[in-house]
């Protein structure tokens, strides 16, 4: 057919007069955190051996399943070998996300809402669509490597020097290309944006996994992951070129592929044929609570599974714990206790004291992750209330509180599975091998003690959907927040303590999930999860009387 | 009595009047008819009237409750067509029909599979896969299955083919027989002429007439006595008559 590309410029330019705000908004942040982290690590890290003793504590097959490996050179560990080793593999997924979203939004979204019908009315080519969305990405994840190239090349750290900047900026747009593309091919297989979602967040999250379990174990898992092939390129250390090369290439690969799927469909259809459904409805879809768990259903499958199964990956790697536990002296050194001590404990103990902190910081991570899931369940009768959907129910027997209810009950009591999944995850796949270091009890609780920070953030969110549902930005800004501090807010002096004490993260106690209790944990007060709970009720009440007192919002 | 009756009723989106001192009663057993041009306020004084939104002044009472505070006793009684359907795209038609009924009563399994087969309604498949006029007859199906006092039809039609158009005013007309009321709003103006008892003209906010089609008709005679033929033609001339000055005139009942 001959003009399939035609006017794919003028598109180009649309979309990205489209997303000009919220691409503007991902490259400012990814930036600045970015930036200013890299000085922060330097600071945190003067000398060689303060960088060789972090080094060997992220040393350990749970760290590297988590974070990738860190590169040295000649035995010789630098900041910016440390720092593409901590933060790379984190900002890429974000990138990606951002890659995921843009594609999805300009072609499967569009065409979902035929949108896209109007543009193929045109004289515009069959795969103009697809190809601008690409292209868009391109020049998007252009400015963002350039801008973040620069920015780190002009941070004035020694070792983070230009050409590694630059290459840095480069591995975050390749990777980020190639989930743009690899969520083109799954919006032309899934004839539904949320099913076009799911798919290329479930390869985002296989990516990771794939990676994890290669960078422990055999390290071709990890070349077949876009985020462990970035992360050879060995940013700041080796900086070679092969893997980003690779990286363009396979992206260049996907992208034909789903241009040609593209190609091959009608518009509006996807490979993946749509189920007819039933006749008529369930008893159990029959009331507002019934129709918002029926909504939620799958994602809550989904989320139940992945916490489940990354509870267990982490769970897995406790066996491997003993294989580092001789290296143990150093990294026990390193959170303050001294050689006499040391002496004093046996095996089991040091190897308890490593899992108590790798614990500790699986916990919070999980933590974070369960809540993307709770904030969106959250802020789902926001969305139905946007789309006009909640009106076909407020405008039956239903009152505004019920309505509402069925969303907050499901997302608290989430709050509470999804806690219960991680530990459960974890603890399963530790029993597994000859020695399980968890105690149960213990590691539930280092779990739930989470919830009342859980529940406060949770009940944001119902206050922005009762009172202020045009802000829904504020709830997942406060959630960018909260990792980041999670992150990156140990490190002292960064941020003044009233800001540090904005997250709820900062005030959870910390409990020790195995068996060792040679020493008194740290002074643990458990008063801010009283107060933290009170403020989460407070929240949710005031969400519930506003919801109640406004006009719905109409198109 | 009145099923429903709007007094004063003022309604503002920021500095924007969207209604303005409107004023209006539709009787019991009367199919009343609501027309005026896009963006004159129709789906407002509806979505008022559904205790959507909240009026600014004045009042509006259906069945003689308050459309805001009552809301959930006066759903009870009501059956509800939006305009602009928009439903839930991973749930099939059937179930969403079930769901809209059983949200007021226990469904008429009967009364549903008739409607399913005169709309020629394919249930189960997915919402997502639905055309526009599919979708209104998922809203046509369920408010007509169920036993409702008030119908709130809003531009239930516009979707819809000729043939469909005709069941729905089979299904109506149907409704004014078993004495129901109905307010429809309404482009479809050959529907309206066939339909309604009383008819209320709404412009820019602002409630022009209100009257039977004939008082209608006699209002907007031209100076020499000429009335309109159509309906159309009487909805032309109220167009052209109606000046900027339109949020000061008030509400004049012929």
């Amino acid at each position: 057919m001959k003009g399939n590309f035609d006017y794919t410029g003028k598109l180009v330019k649309f979309m990205l007069r489209r997303e000009r705000i919220i691409a503007a908004i991902w490259i400012v942040v990814i930036v600045i955190f970015t930036v200013a982290l890299a000085p922060g690590l330097e600071a945190m890290f003067p000398d060689g051996e303060a960088r060789e003793n972090i080094s060997l504590m992220y040393d350990n097959p749970i760290m590297v399943s988590m974070m990738g490996p860190i590169y040295e050179i000649d035995g010789e560990y630098t900041t910016g070998g440390i720092y593409a080793g901590m933060m790379l593999l984190w900002v890429m997924i974000s990138v990606a996300v951002m890659n995921i979203f843009i594609v999805v939004r300009h072609t499967r979204a569009d065409e979902e809402r035929w949108r896209a019908e109007v543009i193929r009315s045109l004289p515009v080519g069959r795969l103009a669509n697809i190809n601008a969305a690409m292209l868009t990405a391109l020049v998007i994840n252009a400015i963002l490597a350039i801008t973040t190239g620069l920015g780190l090349a002009v941070a004035g750290v020694e070792s983070i020097d230009f050409a590694g900047s630059m290459l840095y900026g480069a591995v975050l747009g390749a990777s980020g290309l190639a989930f743009a593309a690899i969520s083109a091919i799954f919006c032309q297989l899934s004839a539904s944006t949320s099913g076009a979602f799911g798919l290329s967040f479930l390869a985002l999250g296989g990516s990771y996994m794939l990676r994890a379990a290669g960078d422990v174990g055999n390290e071709v898992l990890s070349l077949i992951s876009p985020l462990g092939l970035a992360q050879r390129t060995k940013v700041y250390v080796e900086n070679d070129l092969l893997p980003l090369f690779a990286l363009l290439i396979i992206t260049i690969a996907l992208s034909a592929l789903a241009y040609k799927l593209n190609s091959m469909r009608d518009l509006g259809q996807g490979f993946i044929p749509a189920r007819m459904g039933r006749r008529e409805a369930k008893k159990s879809l029959l009331s507002p609570f019934g129709l918002s768990l029926r909504l939620l259903k799958n994602a809550i499958i989904v989320w139940v599974i992945s916490m489940l199964l990354l509870g267990a990956s982490y769970g897995s790697i406790i066996g491997e714990i003993d294989r580092f536990v001789g290296d143990s002296p150093e990294y026990l050194t390193l959170v303050g206790l001294s050689p006499e001590i040391l002496e004093l404990l046996s095996e089991q103990d040091k190897a308890d004291m490593i899992v108590d902190g790798f614990g500790s910081f699986v916990t919070t991570m999980m933590t974070l992750i369960a809540l993307v899931p709770l904030l969106m369940f959250a802020m789902k009768p926001k969305s139905e209330e946007v789309d006009g959907r909640a009106e076909g129910i407020l405008s039956r027997s239903v009152s505004r509180p019920k309505y509402l209810a069925g969303y907050v009950i499901i997302t608290f009591t989430m709050s509470l599975i999804m806690q219960l999944c991680t530990a459960l995850g974890l603890y399963g796949a530790a029993a597994a091998n000859e020695v399980n270091p968890f105690v149960l009890e213990k590691l539930l609780a280092a779990n739930f003690v989470y919830l009342p920070a859980l529940w406060l953030i949770i009940g944001l969110a119902v206050l922005i959907v009762g009172v202020f549902p045009k802000a829904g930005g504020v709830v997942w800004g406060y959630y960018g927040f909260i990792c980041f501090m999670a992150l990156i807010g140990n490190i002292p002096d960064l941020l003044p303590a009233w800001v540090a004490n904005l997250s709820p993260f900062k005030f959870i106690p910390e409990i020790r999930v195995t068996s060792f209790d040679l020493f008194p944990a740290a002074e643990n007060s458990f008063a801010p999860l009283i107060v933290m709970t009170v403020i989460a009720i407070t929240l949710t009440v005031i969400g519930f009387i506003g919801y109640r007192k406004r006009d719905l919002m109409t198109h | 009595m009145f099923m429903l009756e709007i007094e004063n009723l003022t309604k503002k989106f920021g500095k924007f009047t969207a209604l303005n001192n409107v004023n209006l009663q539709v009787k019991e057993g009367e199919v009343f008819g609501y027309v005026g041009p896009n963006g004159a306020g129709k789906t407002t004084t509806i979505r008022v009237l559904l205790g959507i939104l909240q009026a600014t002044s004045g009042t509006a009472k259906v069945f003689g409750m308050d459309a805001w505070k009552d809301a959930v006793e006066i759903h009870k009684r009501i059956a509800y067509v939006p305009g602009d359907v928009n439903l839930w795209p991973n749930l099939t038609g059937g179930e969403v029909i079930d769901l809209f009924v059983s949200l007021r009563q226990k469904s008429d399994k009967e009364k549903r599979e008739r409607l399913i087969k005169k709309f020629e309604l394919d249930p189960t498949k997915k919402c997502r896969t639905y055309s526009k006029g599919n979708r209104q007859k998922v809203a046509l199906i369920a408010a007509f299955a169920s036993d409702a006092d008030l119908y709130i039809l809003d531009e239930p039609t516009s979707g819809l083919d000729p043939l469909m158009g005709e069941f729905f005013v089979e299904e109506v007309l149907n409704l004014k027989n078993n004495g129901k009321s109905v307010i429809l709003s309404s482009h479809i103006l050959s529907e309206v002429e066939r339909l309604c008892d009383r008819v209320g003209v709404i412009m820019r906010g602002n409630v022009i007439k209100t009257g039977t089609l004939d008082e209608l008709k006699q209002s907007a005679a031209t100076a020499d006595g000429k009335l309109p033929d159509s309906m159309e033609e009487l909805f032309m001339r109220y167009y052209h008559s109606v000046g900027s000055d339109v949020l000061d005139a008030p509400s004049e009942e012929v």
